[in-house]
């Protein structure tokens, strides 16, 4: 806890074109936007002083996120709204806050609260069907496991932690919508990407473009209880 | 004319290559002017991380936005994965703002920043579905223009563009959209748009010069066509207060090159170092006032969001005001995190303290200064007015205040060099690291680096040595290697600039128009990103200049008589040729000559020609 400080909690969007940025370009474009937006942050001490923010578990390149987090210090109280408003008038549209409160300091860090990302995966193509997909992903989640491969390292998601929820499956003109929802976690996090790709066939996939969006980011604070950060 | 949006076809391929946050446009400070009936693409020769931060093209994009009727969009090299998916797809290159084939714009703007992007200026043309050569385009096409450094030997890549600006663009590109939007409107013929741009003060239109020959092959001038003008002499501005510098640039989401606010102090450097061709083309110098610098900085900083400000110029620690400058931001940013830096520093004492005023706590990141030559002699041939004892005394200063490491930079091969001269470079590292240690409190003396960066002279077009031989590739070699044996070996990190690079460009530098046929032969044979170490191939070079028939050798390696015609001398920087020969006789009389923002005019004519003056805020000193 540091006297003088204001933890305040931002809820933005990473949604559009500003899809394709990284989690460390995202950082970035933000702090920029605070320092635009002309408020008053807090800086860390030390070797190399840096803005003190700190943000929710990241998203990769190419996913979409609607309601994604971070937290900003702040030396002096300013009315949240104010700080929403002056931080929206220089953000760019598809990387703009939509929330701002309060939090208070004590409170747990943002990665380690958000342990639930809600998503939706949106995949074209006219040669998939909504039964067939549900099958094939169920078929997937029954069989329990998902083992990946990158970079050499070989790793083992246990489909039943990892996907708490049951999925969604949504079809409409020219593709499907899946919902569904991911535990994260400090060890890595399954991508809902990757379970889609492997569930379907892929010579249906070829043609197919996939999007996917974190819908939310939420805490759990119990078994299958799960509520928002702000 | 309904702009296409490449969007569609574009997306699919992001998630198949690396950062493609480079591509997607939307930064802050991106223009979207939609209802314009004029179109301007401005590129840039490689990547966007490389490119994205050029202030020439930044003003440009500026001036041309505000200019009613007119839209400037930006694009980029794509990276390699790109451009081979992109060959694949058939997708042509496209602007960043509104996703646009850069074939459908009114104008094309090609910045040519070094030497080695020449073929690089051929793969963004041939992505855009655009004929190489000027004399292969028609009234379909966009016009094709460009500038930048280079253009004071435009030559080797001259064939290659419609129009090239010489000199300062801020007054000069209105005045070339001007001309091309008319000719647009009354449908004048693309030979009467070509004689009307070349009636413009320093716009160079290569198809109406053309370079002559002997029976022998040999280059002896070049004749202008329908009184185009000899010379073509570059354009200037008086006054660099009465541009405002962009004080709301594009700023990008990815990591790039000089990711930060950079504002242009000053323009111009009369010290007068005889190899350097920024200090010779820029003048005079021109200074923006303290004022206006704290002012745009503070405004920049804020519309940016960016943490740190650098004030930029060929030599900043030459501004009169600089350090009231640095006061002044130093207050007015205590507190916000924010850093200023310098990009380059004087040897004197000055520049430490200066250095010191802005490094706050961090003294980390070392400094950097360019003695150039090993000795005294050498030093006095290239008008670089440092002493050894300036060296030392600054480098003493340094370590005193804190910092740990210097680096420095060298060239071999200056005009008159000899061994002692190479390994004099060693001897004086050895005496500035003595220096440092010194300096140092024995417990941290083992933690001390000298940085020794050490390049190939490389003579260039427009300066007193245009005339000089670069030394051949072996005697690169030989004196590379003397120079590591004369070098201490603990306390110093050597590094050398690729010898095969220095070669090409110095062919690229004082080469004629028939280099560009060698271009494009290199290009055709998968020669582009030369600047990259990993892709460049002399051999591929090497190869295109035999086939055909130039003898790269011949333009680099061998020293021109005074009365031999030059392949840019139809380009005038304003400077006089009797300066540089007088400059170029001195040389060889180990005398050095004042610079004249400090001392008073030493007579190199721009001023007077150009009609501009040198313009301070304060006494130099
Ligand atoms: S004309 Fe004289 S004052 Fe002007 S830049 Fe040249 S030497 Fe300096």
């Amino acid at each position: 806890m540091t006297p003088g400080e204001y933890r305040l909690r931002v809820c933005y969007g990473k949604t559009g074109r500003l899809r394709y940025l990284s989690h460390l370009e995202v950082v970035h474009a933000l702090e920029r936007v605070v320092r635009r937006a002309g408020l008053p942050f807090a800086i860390t001490q030390g070797f190399s002083p840096h803005m003190k923010m700190a943000f929710g578990p990241a998203l990769p390149v190419g996913t979409a996120g609607e309601r994604e987090y971070l937290d900003v210090w702040l030396t002096r109280y300013t009315e949240a709204a104010e700080v929403l408003a002056a931080m929206k008038r220089v953000s760019p549209d598809e990387l703009a806050p939509h929330e701002a409160r309060y939090v208070a300091d004590g409170e747990r860090s943002l990665t380690a609260a958000l342990t639930i990302g809600t998503y939706r995966v949106e995949v074209d193509g006219k040669e998939i069907e909504e039964t067939q997909a549900r099958t094939a992903l169920l078929e997937l989640l029954e069989g329990g496991e998902l083992v990946t491969e990158r970079k050499g390292k070989i790793k083992v998601f246990d489909l039943t932690r990892c996907v708490p929820k049951d999925l969604r499956v949504t079809g409409r003109d020219g593709g499907v919508d899946i919902e569904l929802a991911v535990r994260m976690g400090p060890e890595g996090s399954l991508r809902p990407e990757l379970l889609v790709r492997r569930a379907l066939p892929p010579a249906a996939l070829q043609a197919a473009a996939v999007r996917t969006t974190r819908t939310d980011t939420l805490i759990e604070e119990a078994e299958g209880v799960w509520s928002r950060p702000m | 004319m309904t702009p296409s949006d490449l969007w569609p076809r574009l997306e699919p391929l992001l998630s198949r290559i690396e950062r493609p946050a480079r591509y997607i446009d939307r930064e802050w400070g991106a223009r979207h002017v939609t209802d314009a009936e004029y179109r301007a693409v401005l590129m840039y020769p490689d990547t966007y991380e490389i490119g994205q931060a050029n202030q020439a093209l930044g003003i440009l994009y500026e001036l041309l936005n505000a200019t009613p009727g007119v839209a400037a969009e930006r694009a980029y090299l794509p990276a390699p994965d790109l451009i081979e998916l992109m060959r694949a797809e058939g997708l042509p290159l496209f602007s960043l703002e509104s996703l646009m084939p850069v074939s459908d714009f009114d104008l094309v703007g090609i910045t040519v920043p070094y030497e080695l992007t020449w073929t690089n200026v051929l793969e963004l043309l041939d992505l855009a579905g655009l004929p190489l050569r000027a004399s292969e385009r028609d009234d379909s096409h966009p016009l094709v223009i460009g500038g930048g450094p280079c253009v004071y030997n435009p030559e080797p890549f001259a064939p290659f563009f419609d129009a090239l600006l010489i000199g300062e663009g801020e007054d000069a590109i209105g005045e070339m959209v001007a001309v091309h939007r008319r000719s647009r409107e009354t449908g004048a013929s693309r030979d009467e748009l070509f004689m009307e741009l070349a009636r413009l003060p320093g716009v160079y239109v290569p198809s109406l010069y053309e370079p002559r020959h002997d029976e022998e092959g040999r280059f002896i001038g070049v004749v202008s066509k329908a009184g185009a003008p000899v010379p073509v002499t570059k354009r200037v501005v008086a006054d660099l207060d009465a541009h405002r510098a962009p004080v709301c640039p594009v700023v990008p989401f990815v990591d790039v090159v000089h990711d930060r606010f950079a504002i242009e102090v000053l323009r111009g450097c009369t010290r007068g170092c005889r190899f350097c061709q920024a200090g010779m083309v820029y003048r005079p110098v021109r200074e923006r006032s303290a004022d206006a610098v704290v002012r745009d900085a503070l405004a920049g900083l804020a519309c940016t969001g960016y943490d740190e400000v650098s004030l930029t110029s060929l030599s900043t620690a030459d501004h009169s005001e600089l350090e009231e400058v640095l006061r002044r931001l130093s207050r007015r940013l205590a507190g916000t995190g924010v850093s200023v830096s310098l990009p380059s520093l004087r040897v004197d004492a000055f520049s430490v303290d200066m250095a010191r005023l802005i490094s706050g706590a961090g003294r980390k990141s070392g400094l950097t200064f360019a003695p150039e030559a090993g000795t005294q002699r050498l030093r006095d041939v290239i008008n670089k007015n440092v002493t050894e004892d300036d060296l030392i005394a600054t480098v003493t200063r340094a370590f005193e205040a804190g910092w740990r490491r210097v680096k420095l930079y060298f060239m071999i091969g200056l005009p008159t060099e000899t061994d002692a001269d190479v390994a004099g470079i060693g001897e004086l590292v050895s005496r500035v690291l003595d220096a440092a240690k010194a300096a140092t409190p024995p417990p941290q003396r083992g933690s001390v680096r000298i940085g020794v960066s050490i390049s190939t002279f490389v003579p260039k077009a427009g300066t007193p040595f245009q005339w000089e031989a670069q030394i051949g590739l072996d005697e690169v070699l030989r004196r590379q290697r003397l120079v590591r044996e004369s070098m201490p070996r603990k306390g110093v990190e050597l590094h050398w600039h690729d010898a095969e690079v220095s070669f090409l460009e110095g062919v690229m530098a004082r080469g004629g128009r028939e280099v560009s046929d060698a271009i494009e032969a290199a290009w055709r044979a998968g020669a582009v990103f030369d600047a990259w170490t990993e892709r460049f191939s002399l051999a591929r070079w090497t190869s295109a200049f035999a086939q055909v028939g130039i003898d790269p050798e011949d333009i680099a390696n061998r020293e021109r008589p005074l009365d031999e015609p030059l392949p840019w001398g139809h380009i005038s920087s304003g400077v006089s040729t009797s300066y540089l020969i007088r400059e170029r006789e001195r040389a060889y009389q180990s005398r050095t000559t004042p610079d004249c923002s400090f001392g008073g005019c030493t007579g190199c004519d721009v001023c007077t020609r150009l009609g501009v003056e040198i313009v301070t805020g304060g006494v130099r000193a």
